[in-house]
């Protein structure tokens, strides 16, 4: 590794940690404290990003060297780290997705002034983005599960930051709950893979999976799998994740959604392409399910939501399956014997996480002004807000257009690698699971549908037309800090959207890494103007040309108009109202009558139910007051985690017994236990 | 009676305190007045200094130096003076009748000595300084656990786990060839140091709300 990314890794870890001692130094001044924070984690951020992006572009080949960073205390615990590539592509994310929240903050955090103590935030912000940035640069399994402990608790810390909520709290509780399950998974995973080893460094663990047996192999994929899965919110233990997000104030969860589950993702990538090596088939299959189910499932929960920020979360959940696809189908290809495939599957897999946390960060910061401005989450009492707030109408669409697989933004040229990898599959092998290839991309292409429903209904029902209520009516457009940091986010969007060909010259060290061979040669044709499928059979597509030509056409109808119209005078009036008194609020289309149609096709899933109250005096066509509710079934909730729960709490009442309450008889447990022991051990 | 030879003084001089420091513990089973067993402790964390001295000045091994400095200033000195103080401020002198009576828990921690010695029988070719050290350090764990059960005041419990604390040190100097690594004896000592202020408060607390040092009040606090 060369020195100069070297010294800006250094610069960028030394400045989370002045960010985290600053806040702490100003706990009682909360003005400064946002300031110092912000400032210094923005600044560590732009470091970080230098630092990726030089390491990506020079660092392609040759042995990546772990480097100390503290003295070792413990034999087996080293606290080094190591820039290789896949590390360094996540901390270019989560550099990216630092920066813009970092400034975003400076301004949304002005809310909190005087109620809530800032220094407090800035400090769990910035020992959250170091964490983070340890996780993905950790050379050393109890180095890492340090860090990824420090960062979830910062994590929870800032979630229930506004803990005089009671919504808050519960959902800390529960996210530290998930994520104390998930962490013990990766502990006993780690065990198996010491025991394979005999060392705790991740330069040892390389390739460890094919010395290894095959039951502690599995045994190890099923651990990890639960246990960076918990961190991604796969479906089914992704519980925490719609809950613990909208609780949690927008800045964090920018943060969570760009960035925490995707350190899931990294730990999955990590272990599976870089520990494990030559998987057997099921493990590509198994993934490529739970990815194709998060995808359709999370999506179809998203559009039931009304609430902006859980229907937000279900969209993560949805876009960490289709980077499960991604990983699922280079699983497979590395299984059959198809590196180039499986390069491909895996670009495509990390593009559209990079492209995740880019939309989706942006998304939570929009729905963190309007949610500021409205003071609601629900989407119902909104409307209208297009007009009050433009700017971050515009970024929002910009982002919910990307969010929705639509050319020429990012999210479409990621989904488009993830088909492309898909519709090459289903030539590799000759066994009837080749069919879930086709099947995967019919479910992708479902799921690309539907989140683009939800995103008409989010950003329709959000901004369009009246505004629902007095709150929406009187919203107001955030300040210039909120607006940058989504304007950043926004561009990103544009960036990796138009010149993916260029972008994807950062993943070739990745996938040269992790599945031997260099794509963006066979990705990128006519210089980088067009995007290619890698194999001679993969289709080929252009942002950047089908943008310059939607570009070229916009004045073809101006021109026609501008031919016709020549003699007609504009006439301005109101909107045709069917001949009533104007039109209002309460004619508007609601959110719940838009997801309607999808209710009722799903209704084996959702098991939608509903409630109509009707009071009226003489005829029930003249009702006085009409009461509607309509409730949509949580089937993981009700049908897994609920039973679950039930049993814990009966095994521990029936624990209850032993504990006496007298510290005499806990002591006396201990002591017998002790003696019994050592009675043995004689 | 001959004289032993130079090599074989340090290690006599070992089994000296190790005894010793048995004879304190047992003392401190059968010790009714708080002060006294404060001081007991005291002394037998004194006897502990004196074996980590023996072992730093034969070995020459500086970190030892460090633990018996820690030791000396902590076990000897601050501790004892911190709950002194706090049995002062809370004027009670005397323990309440324990759970089994005097006489019988002298022969409960003769049967404990036993077995200290029965269970170390296996190790006594791994340890360096002989003379049954491990041993005693089992007794003294084992005899405090015991101790820690019998006694109902909380400030006696704290002597019991710091008598504990004393029998794992010993064990530690009579085992390894250079003692624990430092940072584990240090992480030990902060450990207890910690502990016992906290327990320090505790106590106090647990007296202010409940008029009483006895723990078996605690059970009110089970819902």
């Amino acid at each position: 590794m060369e020195p100069l990314p070297l010294t800006l890794l250094f610069l960028t870890l030394l400045g989370y940690l002045a960010g985290v001692v600053a806040s702490m130094a100003c706990l009682r001044a909360g003005k400064t404290a946002n300031l110092c924070a912000c400032c210094i984690a923005a600044l560590a951020a732009v470091s970080g990003v230098a630092a990726s992006v030089t390491g990506l572009l020079s660092g392609a080949a040759g042995p990546h060297d772990s480097v100390q960073i503290l003295p070792a205390l413990l034999p087996y615990v080293h606290f080094s780290i190591r820039p290789d590539p896949l590390g360094l592509f996540f901390t270019l994310i989560v550099s990216l997705i630092g920066l813009a929240v970092a400034v975003y903050s400076l301004g949304y955090n002005r809310q909190f002034l005087g109620k809530k103590n800032l220094g407090v935030f800035g400090a769990f912000f910035n020992s959250a983005l170091l964490a983070t940035t340890l996780v993905f640069l950790a050379d050393n399994a109890f180095f890492f599960l340090i860090a990824w402990e420090i960062m979830a608790m910062s994590a929870y810390f800032l979630v229930s930051f506004e803990h005089e909520k009671e919504e808050s709290r519960n959902a800390g509780v529960l996210f530290f709950v998930m994520s104390h399950i998930g962490t013990g998974c990766l502990i006993l995973g780690f065990l198996l893979l010491f025991k394979a080893s005999g060392g705790y460094e991740f330069d040892g663990f390389h390739a460890i999976g094919a010395t290894m047996a095959a039951g502690p192999r599995n045994a190890a994929f099923i651990l990890f799998l639960v246990g960076f899965g918990v961190k991604a919110g796969v479906i089914p233990v992704h519980i925490w994740l719609p809950v613990a997000h909208p609780a949690a104030p927008s800045n964090v969860s920018a943060l969570m959604s760009g960035v925490l589950i995707k350190t899931g993702i990294y730990g999955l990538t990590r272990v599976f392409f870089d520990f494990m090596g030559a998987p057997p088939n099921w493990w590509g299959v198994t993934v490529l399910t739970l990815g194709i189910v998060s995808a359709v499932l999370g999506v179809l929960y998203a559009l039931m939501e009304h609430d902006l920020k859980r229907l937000l979360a279900y969209h993560s959940i949805e876009n960490i399956g289709i980077i499960l696809t991604g990983l699922g189908t280079a699983l497979m290809f590395l299984h059959s014997g198809h590196p180039l495939l499986a390069s491909l599957a895996l670009v495509a897999g990390l593009y559209h996480t990079i492209n995740h946390a880019v939309f989706k960060a942006l998304l939570f910061l929009g729905a963190g002004v309007v949610v500021h401005a409205t003071h609601t989450r629900n989407m119902e009492e909104m409307g209208g807000l297009v007009k009050r707030m433009p700017r971050t109408a515009l970024c929002f669409l910009i982002a919910a257009v990307a969010i929705s697989a639509l050319p020429p933004l990012n999210g479409f040229v990621s989904e488009w690698l993830t088909y492309q990898s898909l519709l090459q599959g289903f030539g590799t092998t000759q066994s009837l699971i080749r069919l879930m290839f086709p099947f995967g991309g019919a479910m992708l292409a479902l799921t690309g549908a539907l989140a683009a429903a939800c995103f008409v209904k989010a950003y329709g029902i959000t901004f369009l037309a009246q505004p629902r209520s007095e709150c929406a009516a009187r919203a107001e457009e955030a300040g210039w800090q909120e607006i940058a940091g989504q304007v950043l986010l926004t561009l990103a969007c544009v960036v990796l959207g138009l010149f993916p060909a260029q972008f994807v010259r950062l993943l070739d060290p990745v996938t040269l890494q992790l599945a031997g061979h260099a794509l963006s040669s066979q990705l990128s044709l006519a210089d980088g103007l067009v995007l290619a499928g890698a194999t001679p059979s993969g289709g080929t597509v252009s942002t950047l040309g089908l943008s310059l030509m939607a570009l070229c056409l916009v004045p073809v109808p101006l021109a026609l108009w501008w031919m016709f119209s020549r003699g007609t005078s504009v006439r301005r009036g109101p909107t045709w109202d069917c001949g009533l008194q104007g039109l209002t609020p309460r004619m508007e289309y609601t959110a719940t009558g838009f997801s309607k149609p999808i209710r009722m096709i799903f209704k084996a899933l959702f098991r939608p139910r509903r409630e109509v109250q009707r009071e009226y005096d003489f005829s029930p066509y003249f009702a006085r007051n009409l009461r509607f509710e309509s409730h949509v079934e949580e089937v993981f909730q009700t049908r897994i985690y609920r039973p679950l729960n039930w049993l814990v709490w009966r095994a521990s009442r029936r624990m209850r017994a032993l504990q006496a309450g007298s510290l005499q008889a806990y002591l006396i447990y201990i002591f017998a236990t002790l003696l019994l022991l050592l009675v043995f051990a004689l | 009676m001959h004289t032993p030879p130079a090599s074989e003084i340090p290690a006599q001089l070992i089994a000296l305190f190790a005894a010793l420091m048995l004879v304190a513990q047992l003392l401190l089973a059968v010790q009714r007045m708080l002060l006294t067993s404060i001081r007991l402790f005291a002394i037998q964390s004194l006897f502990l200094a004196g074996i980590a001295g023996v072992v730093a000045y034969s070995h020459n091994a500086f970190h030892v130096y460090v633990v018996v400095v820690l030791t000396l200033i902590g076990k000897v000195m601050f501790l004892p003076w911190l709950l002194d103080r706090q049995v002062r401020k809370m004027k009670i002198v005397q323990e309440i009748e324990p759970l089994v009576n005097f006489p019988t828990s002298m022969l409960v921690c003769g049967g404990l000595t036993l077995l200290g010695y029965l269970v170390a029988r296996p190790f006594t070719s791994l340890e360096r300084l002989g003379n049954n050290t491990l041993a005693v350090a089992i007794t003294l764990v084992l005899t405090g656990f015991f101790l820690m059960i019998n006694r109902r005041k909380a400030i006696t419990q704290v002597l019991a786990l710091l008598t504990i604390e004393n029998g794992v040190m010993l064990a530690a100097v009579a085992l390894t060839t250079y003692g624990m690594p430092l940072v584990v004896e240090l992480g030990i000592f902060f450990d207890v140091l910690v502990a016992v202020m906290i327990l320090g408060i505790l106590v106090y607390r647990i007296r202010e709300t409940f008029e009483s040092m006895d723990i078996s009040k605690l059970s009110q606090l089970k819902g």
